[in-house]
């Protein structure tokens, strides 16, 4: 369970999240979108307890795991020791990582299937391969709520297709709360259940996503003509897929 | 992919490997340290100071007539436990403040505690405190500088790192104006020389008084820095994701800047101002063993300890004269930082 | 000294101008050209020994209007202050302890001529000339300059006549100690060493240019830190390995005696310790490490305590009597004992021949 009541945020006279409410229940999986500079980082920030709020709110487990899109240190570190970074909560600042703390990071390594990564250098990864990492260290931390910042972003289609299949496997056992940001309206139907939309005008539009990921809804956020279009899948299953007009060549 | 990361360069240490890097530090060091105690301006030969260290050891309470035993275990064996301990903690709280600010540049200078604990030496210097008053003010100092960076850099609440680096240079330059000004009203026939001195850096006055005087606070302090060796990993990512892992870096920070200021002010107190050891020997030692702290830490410590030996063990052989320690390790250190910076370039823009 | 090498000597320092009547023209040591109109009644002084120089050459503090504040250190500290109460009071604003002139104050105390280094630069010098006033430049550190320098200022301040008095009695003292060393066998020359500091670093001089090593070499001993090259920091292990006959410490250093040598665990066993030939310098009128208008006492006490068997100086008497030269004072037995630390070094090999009897 993870959420925001009345949440205001200001930066300056401009009133960047404005009484925003949502909240996330457990098993359940919010995609976060919006057009750059309408909140959506700080909203996730504000999510994560990590911006001060000026009004309203935060509800949040003590732990967050926390995915975000790149790592941020330039030291080099092994993966085993990037992953168990995630026990650090539990050891305080004198503690040192025991045994249990390394057999915990060397399973969420594998639930990512990364283990084979474990003695490698974090830095000398792909792209793809360090957000499993992160991913898996944010699982190891023990936390129920993921929030993920943008994942699979700066990924090439594979590695996109690897980690929403990895966010939907952990979606899958309905035990977490999950909340991610994105720019793609497909990640939000391949993986979230609930979608939030900041609105450029007016209000947010928070629900279903079956009811949120629909052309005239993603029309007014993105200011761009879209449209729904269903496919055959790998399976033969229809899948359903949200394209913006102006993709792909104009037909003669 | 699999191939690039399975180039197992020198940062890669698996467990075994570094039990075997620290044996062989630890072994360098013991080294270093017999070798700086057989050697001398007085003539003393390398088998009859190991039998003066090997009497003093088996037989502690034996009284020390000899000018041979005196010089060895008077002048040699406290001068070269105080340039070790002083190149430890140089080198360790090197890597724990360039861990915390994300930033291999760093070193105490740049908090000011180096120029905040070298005022309050060079104030008891000019009002004839020595011992362990001086300690004190030394650290007051150190610790003082450091509390004024916290109270400037903290605005809405908040301390960035950026404005912690402009707030230590503001208050460095405010102590080391404050500096000059001990220095110009200084009496030159005797505290200004003493001064001046002591800010050079020289272990040429060591003695048991001095390391019993430095060494418990010396000592509490790495071990307290050694300690958060984990927690420095954490300190070492950015500010949110530190956080999100249940670390307060912004207070977390402060307690290794006050362990610093600690470590720096005995330091500073008992052997003046050494530059270039926090910076080098950090940057050398990532090398042997990488950037996780739990190693880093530790062997920076030994190969500091070192380090410093073997300086201090020419700054007082080579020539009659005592060369200044700072020459030598400038000396030393610039082109060897010279080239771990090349090499870090070049590694980066290979990767 | 002969009449010869006096007026060599004046030669080498003074050219008067044949024409102009009354002016005094002075060569100083930067070949500089100083002119006076007449003999110069307030003079300041810069350099540090110069202050008790000027007092010494004039035989009063009269002349005296401004002084370094270190040389006023060393009136209050030493005698001087209790032979000319008046000095204690001189000017010390007009210049910074680092020979930076202050001009105003300077100009304050109206001076006919400023006396500053030579050989240091123009930043020390250009404030004064700049201001329009009179100015001396000497050198420092030789027997020959602090001569050269002597005879120039006892011209400019009108006194030439103590010329013969003061500087011709170095000569004479020189070459009788010279005279009677020179039978002396090599293997009878004591290694000394001078320790220029001691308290917080110990330092000691090569022996190029150094005055101490040139008197210790004049009284027939032998520098024990020839080797080194300039003043440098050193270690007592170095001192060991020297292991000097005898030790002279520095007068600079108030809270100097001989006890840091006999209580330091390594220095107490040096010769010179175990032979209890460790002597702090005299503080007389200036501090006798330095050249001075008491040097030739230096020397004669230096003299004595190396060579006791050759030389018979009676210290006291030549003190009392170059004292009532120098400062026309008669110095008292407890002023010499104040004066060469009898109270803390009376103890000391070979300081029973200077007991007042």
């Amino acid at each position: 369970m993870i959420g925001l009541h009345d949440a205001t945020v200001r930066f300056g006279p401009r009133a960047v999240l404005d009484r925003l409410s949502f909240s996330v229940a457990r098993g359940r999986s919010l995609a976060l979108l919006g057009p750059n500079g309408r909140g959506k980082t700080t909203a996730l920030r504000a999510l994560l307890g990590f911006q001060r709020l000026d009004s309203g709110s935060r509800r949040a487990p003590p732990i967050v795991g926390y995915v975000p899109q790149y790592a941020s240190s330039n030291q080099s570190y092994l993966v085993r020791d990037v992953v168990v970074m995630g026990r650090a909560a539990g050891l305080g600042i004198f503690g040192q990582p025991r045994p249990a703390d390394y057999t915990a990071a060397a399973e969420a390594l594998a639930r990512v299937g990364a283990a084979r990564f474990a003695s490698h250098r974090f830095d000398r990864l792909s792209g793809g391969e360090r957000q499993l990492v992160l991913m898996a260290r944010a699982l190891a931390t023990g936390a129920d709520v993921l929030v993920l910042d943008e994942p699979g972003s700066a990924l090439d289609l594979h590695n996109q297709s690897r980690l929403l299949h990895l966010l939907a496997d952990l979606r899958a056992p309905r035990d977490r709360t999950i909340v991610f940001t994105t720019h793609d309206p497909n990640h939000a139907l391949a993986a979230a259940d609930d979608a939030l939309l900041l609105m450029p005008q007016g209000p947010p539009l928070f629900g279903p996503v079956a009811d949120t990921i629909v052309p005239g809804a993603l029309e007014q956020l993105y200011g761009v003509p879209m449209r729904l279009v269903e496919l055959p899948g790998p399976d033969g299953a229809p899948h359903r897929a949200v394209l913006p007009a102006f993709a792909g060549q104009r037909a003669a | 992919m699999i191939d690039a990361v399975g180039d197992v360069t020198e940062a890669v240490v698996t467990p075994r490997g570094w039990a075997g890097t620290a044996m062989a530090l630890t072994l360098l060091l013991v080294g270093c340290v017999l070798v700086s105690l057989c050697v001398g301006r007085f003539a003393v030969s390398p088998q009859r100071a190991i039998e003066v260290l090997w009497q003093a050891l088996t037989a502690p309470g034996r009284a020390i007539e000899a000018m041979d035993e005196r010089i060895v275990l008077l002048v040699r064996t406290p001068r070269v436990v105080l340039a070790a301990l002083a190149g430890a903690a140089l080198a360790i709280t090197g890597a724990a403040l360039q861990g915390v600010f994300r930033n291999p540049l760093v070193s105490p200078e740049v908090l000011g505690i180096s120029q905040g604990a070298a005022f309050g030496g060079a104030l008891s210097i000019f009002v004839g405190i020595w011992g362990l008053p001086l300690l004190g003010m030394v650290f007051a100092a150190g610790l003082s500088a450091l509390v004024f960076v916290g109270l400037i850099a903290r605005v809405d609440g908040r301390t960035e790192i950026i404005t912690v680096i402009l707030s230590g240079m503001v208050v460095g330059s405010l102590f080391s104006a404050l500096l000059s000004l001990i220095q110009f009203v200084a009496d030159p026939n005797s505290s200004l020389p003493a001064i001046v001195y002591w800010l050079m850096g020289s272990f040429s006055t060591a003695t048991w008084e001095r390391v019993l005087i430095a060494a418990p606070v010396l000592l509490a302090g790495l071990g307290l820095l050694w300690g958060m060796r984990f927690r420095l990993n954490i300190l070492s990512l950015d500010d949110s994701e530190a956080r999100s892992l249940g670390a307060r870096p912004d207070l977390e920070r402060w307690v290794v800047f006050a362990l610093v200021a600690l470590v720096v002010g005995s330091q500073v107190a008992v052997s003046g101002i050494v530059g270039w050891v926090g910076l080098v020997i950090p940057h050398a030692t990532r090398l042997l063993v990488g950037h996780d702290h739990r190693r880093l830490l530790p062997a920076s410590a030994l190969l500091g300890a070192g380090f410093m030996v073997i300086i201090d063990t020419l700054a007082r052989t080579v020539t009659a004269a005592e060369i200044p320690l700072g020459v030598l390790t400038a000396i030393v250190g610039a082109p060897v930082f010279a080239l771990l910076l090349r090499r870090h370039f070049g590694e980066r823009s290979s990767s | 000294m002969s009449s010869k090498t006096l007026a060599g000597l004046l030669a080498a320092a003074l050219i008067v101008a044949p024409a102009i009547a009354d002016d005094i023209v002075i060569t100083d040591h930067e070949n500089r050209t100083v002119t006076l109109p007449e003999a110069a009644q307030r003079v300041v002084t810069i350099p540090m020994p110069m202050a008790s120089g000027v007092i010494s050459l004039d035989g009063s503090s009269d002349k005296l209007v401004g002084l370094n504040p270190l040389s006023l250190t060393a009136i209050r500290e030493g005698i001087l202050g209790r032979i000319f109460p008046d000095a204690a009071s001189i000017s010390d604003a007009v210049t910074g302890t680092d020979f930076m002139p202050n001009v105003e104050a300077l100009a304050a105390v109206d001076p006919d001529l400023v006396i500053q280094w030579g050989g240091r630069g123009p930043e020390i010098v250009d404030p004064i000339t700049n201001a329009g006033l009179t100015t001396l430049l000497i050198k420092y550190g030789t027997e020959e300059l602090t001569r050269q320098y002597m005879t120039m200022v006892a011209t400019a301040i009108g006194r030439p006549e103590r010329i013969p008095e003061l500087v011709a009695w170095r000569d004479d003292v020189q070459q009788a100690i010279a005279g009677k060393v020179a039978t002396l066998p090599a293997d009878a020359r004591p290694s000394v060493l001078y320790l220029g500091r001691s308290l917080s670093d110990i330092t000691a001089s090569g022996a190029k240019g150094n005055y101490n090593a040139w008197y210790i070499d004049l009284v027939g001993g032998r520098s024990a830190s020839a080797e080194l090259e300039g003043s440098v920091s050193i270690n007592r292990e170095q001192i060991a390995q020297w292991d000097p006959d005898v030790i002279l410490l520095n007068s600079f250093e108030p809270n100097l005696d001989v006890n840091w040598v006999y209580t330091d665990p390594i220095l107490s066993l040096t010769r010179a310790a175990q032979a209890r030939r460790v002597y702090k310098m005299p503080l007389g009128g200036y501090r006798w490490d330095p050249p001075n208008q008491e040097s030739p006492l230096t020397w004669m006490w230096l003299a004595e305590l190396l060579h006791p068997e050759v030389f018979d100086y009676d210290l006291r008497a030549e003190m009392k009597s170059a004292y009532k030269k120098l400062y026309n004072y008669e110095l008292s037995d407890a002023d010499i004992d104040g004066i060469i630390w009898t109270a803390q070094q009376g103890d000391a090999a070979g300081y029973d021949q200077f007991e007042a009897r």
